[in-house]
């Protein structure tokens, strides 16, 4: 989607080159939100999260699966896993995450799911089945909403995680509480502040050991416990890796030297960019938003590099600042956040009640940094304005 | 609408189109001026569903 969007905007802000879009899954560029949801919960096909791409106006060449697998900066060229190599003027790096894989004593393979592809989405649909035992490793957002998919289709599902609360680490405890609340009223169990010691079965796993010696029965486990960045065929440049690969303030990388790439963008999940107003260090922000906004701006970028956007309305170099934004469905569940509530220091209920529908507000310092709710959209979304980051 | 789970997140980019009425749900204009073209663009980027379709 990064790859996607950047060459759109590249084109929208009349860039004339060539570009040729590389990616290393089979699919063209796809909307990966409905994978836990709808994809899961109404069997549809690919042509339902496929992104639409105009061609004539696009001029874009793709290349799939076929993932980079080196990079020579200096030659300024990629070299593919097909053993074909692409030189290039500006090259936009924005190959996004892959699931975190457990290893375990006995490391089954049969009956282990990840949620990242499409491919994984259509793979648990078709072993989801109703009254299928499916546990869950990992209580964030994308277990949450499997949970809620697997159980509204009939599944019995348990979510077992490390942490006390499940999306304490992101919302805080309350809010964290008040959506374990309703997964349970709704019949999913909760093994917390526990881990997976081991898998059960022969060839087929058939159930877990928790690290308190329960064992849960098991025809499905899902690992969703994050992701880990796709940056290894950035590597032998000198960049500044470590954790994504980190930024100037306009997306380009860096290296360790501390000197920036010219011609080196990074977009999405992947970038590790500095705040504008936060005395913190450089993050990444894994939420959907952030390769759409990081593409309309490194298009926009290269477009005035290269004189196609003369725009009085753009400033080169301009601190890239975008309002991370994420939402989330689970049951009758709606979440809606904008800014960022994990580097809070205070959380405050704004309004609500915990019952039912409700606003956090999340300061730092004291300034608003993040507004986060279930339900209460439209109240949500007009406190965005106050957020500064 | 089938695929709008009402986020909001087109009220922001174009707003004389798109707005979130008083129950939370997403209500839009079908058919807006050249000179919201682009909003309504920027609001077809931005919606996590995919649900919005410009017809020229």
């Amino acid at each position: 989607m990064g790859g996607l969007r950047t060459a759109e905007s590249l084109r929208r802000f009349g860039y004339s080159g060539d570009i040729t879009i590389v990616g290393g899954e089979k699919h063209l560029p796809y909307n990966r939100p409905p994978l836990s949801k709808d994809l899961l919960a109404q069997g549809k096909d690919f042509d339902a999260v496929a992104f639409p791409i105009k061609d004539s106006e696009l001029k874009a060449e793709f290349i799939l699966a076929d993932p980079a697998t080196s990079l020579s900066c200096h030659e300024k060229r990629i070299y593919l896993a097909s053993g074909r190599n692409l030189e290039y003027d500006y090259l936009v790096a924005a190959t996004g995450l892959r699931s975190r894989q457990m290893h375990f004593p006995n490391n089954l393979k049969l009956g282990r799911y990840n949620l990242r592809t499409f491919d994984d989405a259509k793979a648990i649909g078709a072993a989801a089945t109703p009254e299928k035992k499916v546990v869950i490793l990992g209580a964030g957002f994308i277990g949450l909403e499997l949970a809620a998919t697997l159980r509204t289709l009939g599944c019995s599902v348990a979510i077992v995680a490390l942490e006390a609360i499940p999306l304490s680490p992101i919302l805080g405890d309350d809010f964290g509480l008040a959506v374990q609340k309703r997964h349970e009223k709704e019949g999913v169990q909760f093994h917390l502040n526990r881990s997976v010691q081991d898998l059960i079965g022969d060839q087929r796993i058939s159930g877990v050991l928790l690290s308190d010696g329960e064992i849960l029965e098991c025809d499905l486990l899902i690992e969703a416990v994050g992701s880990q960045t796709n940056t290894e065929w950035l590597e032998g440049n000198n960049l500044e890796m470590g954790n994504g690969v980190l930024t100037d303030n306009s997306l380009r990388a860096m290296r360790i030297d501390k000197s920036r790439v010219e011609d080196l963008f990074v977009v999405g999940d992947i970038a590790r960019f500095p705040y504008l107003n936060i005395a913190l260090p450089a993050r990444r922000i894994e939420h959907w938003n952030i390769p759409v906004e990081c593409g309309k701006r490194v298009g926009r970028e290269i477009s005035a590099i290269e004189g196609s956007e003369s725009s009085s309305e753009f400033k080169q170099g301009e601190h890239f600042n975008p309002l991370p934004s994420f939402w989330s469905d689970q049951f009758s569940i709606s979440i809606l956040s904008y800014g960022e509530p994990k580097i809070a220091d205070t959380i405050s209920l704004l309004e609500g009640s915990l019952d039912s529908e409700f606003i956090f507000e999340y300061r730092r310092e004291g300034s608003v940094v993040a507004v986060a709710g279930i339900g209460m959209r439209r109240k949500i979304s007009a406190l965005r304005e106050e957020i500064r980051l | 609408m089938e695929k709008c789970q009402h986020y909001g997140q087109c009220v922001y980019e174009a707003p004389n189109i798109f707005q979130l009425n008083s129950e939370d749900k997403l209500e839009y204009i079908a058919t807006a001026d050249d000179a919201e073209l682009n909003n309504v663009k920027e609001a077809a980027d931005v919606c996590p569903m995919q649900a919005i379709t410009i017809v020229q």
